[in-house]
């Protein structure tokens, strides 16, 4: 068999962590997320035909990911995130320098774990996995300017809620 | 460049994804522009800060070990897999050979039939009945076998150049059973297979572009096929079961990519 799960999937094993780690927010959920992500992938991995793995394994994290948080959201009707009603992309605050430069690591996990799940994995896949906007769009399964404005919009949330939790370190800056 | 036309770019810039061209007239303009380059050296710590802060999360080595332990558990009864095609795969066997003489004749009448407005249309169905046969003929039915939709979409990644919308119906009687690759309306599309009791379901999808489909049902000698549009995308869908079922297969689908 060309593919194993020692060759095509275990090198991904932090990565995939990683993101499920990011959209479960909980250690044990995450484990059990991504080991479900693989058996899945294993099952079908005598049809893989090579290709990216990476992006592959990716793909099904976040779809074992995202159909354990819509089931979990007992009662709530199942939404597709509209991308449009978190804010508009024009006629927001500009990056701050000062903000970013001032970060602290505690604040900066806290407002990150406090956007929505889709800005969450955006984040994860551009600025920790350095992922390009094709593979984030070939693994969150929408267009590359979906990407582009989710990447804007999921940054700058990210800005606004490191300035709502540390409004005194910043009132000078904003 | 003008302010308006960079500032827009700065992100993708700093993402690396702007063509070298592009980059080094921006880099130009920042030369020149101090409140641009305010915003990049901005947009510069920011990436810093993320790098630096942010934990990226490394697996616990006792996962391996479970996934391993969970995988060798699977690998034993693989011999009898349960799986929807193997359990049934005499009959499935028979079935597909009692198909393709039937479905050849089918294709043969639709063939006859072209002409007029629904030349386009008619020839459509010609070529999905045509790698439905195929499909059976060459006990070729799917690529990627599995009753998963979270592995049969990411295995379209890579090979179309767009990604087709999978749902499984099983919930509703038609459980998905895999993918595979097609050529048709003179482009690569994707082929979902689908089972309903002994009969498959080929649904083939590719974007529609600039020719969408009106909703039409061709059904001969009890050989049925629908086409639709929805989205971005075109859908046929193929099967040997009753028109009224296989209608009813389309509307769940359509239900659900709304």
């Amino acid at each position: 068999m060309p593919h194993s799960f020692e060759q095509t999937i275990l090198p991904h094993l932090d990565a995939a962590y990683n993101l499920a780690r990011w959209l479960l927010r909980h250690d044990h959920d995450a484990e059990d997320a991504v080991q479900d992500a693989c058996l899945r992938a294993c099952r079908a991995l005598d049809r893989f035909r090579g290709g990216d793995g990476r992006a592959w394994l990716l793909t099904i994290v976040r779809n074992v990911c995202f159909s354990r948080l819509r089931h979990d959201r007992v009662g709530a009707p199942a939404e597709d995130f509209d991308d449009n009603v978190h804010g508009p992309t024009e006629d927001r605050a500009e990056t701050n320098a000062s903000v970013w430069r001032e970060a602290r690591a505690d604040l900066l996990r806290q407002a990150l774990e406090r956007l929505p799940a889709e800005y969450r994995e955006i984040i994860a896949l551009r600025e920790l996995e350095g992922l390009s906007y094709r593979e984030i769009a070939a693994i969150a399964d929408i267009p590359i300017g979906t990407v582009m404005s989710r990447l804007a919009r999921a940054r700058h949330k990210l800005q606004d809620e490191l300035i709502a939790l540390a409004p005194k370190e910043f009132s000078h800056g904003v | 460049m003008e302010c308006n036309t960079v500032r827009p770019l700065l992100d993708a810039d700093s993402d690396g994804e702007l063509d070298l061209v592009r980059h080094l007239e921006l880099e130009e303009h920042l030369r020149a522009c101090a409140s641009c380059a305010g915003l990049a050296e901005a947009i510069c710590s920011r990436r810093n800060a993320l790098r630096e802060s942010l934990p990226r999360f490394t697996a616990p080595p006792h996962l391996v070990a479970n996934i391993r332990a969970a995988l060798a558990a699977e690998i034993k009864p693989a011999a009898s897999l349960p799986t929807p095609a193997s359990g049934a795969s005499i009959a499935w066997r028979f079935w597909r050979i009692a198909g393709i003489a039937a479905s050849i004749g089918v294709a043969l009448l639709i063939g006859y039939n072209l002409g007029g407005a629904n030349a386009r249309s008619n020839a459509l169905f010609d070529d999905a009945v045509s790698s439905h046969i195929r499909s059976l003929e060459a006990d070729h039915l799917t690529d990627v076998a599995s009753t998963d939709q979270h592995t049969v979409k990411p295995w379209f990644a890579g090979k179309l150049d767009f990604a087709p919308p999978v749902f499984d119906l099983a919930a509703v009687g038609f459980p998905l059973i895999g993918g595979r690759l097609e050529y048709l309306d003179g482009r690569p599309a994707a082929a979902l297979v689908f089972q309903r009791r002994k009969h498959a379901i080929n649904l083939f999808i590719w974007p529609s572009g600039s020719s969408s489909m009106s909703t039409r049902q061709t059904s001969r000698h009890g050989y049925n096929a629908i086409s639709w549009s929805q989205g971005s995308f075109n859908f046929v869908a193929v099967s040997e079961i009753p028109a009224a079922e296989l209608g009813q297969f389309a509307d769940e689908y359509g239900r659900l990519g709304r």
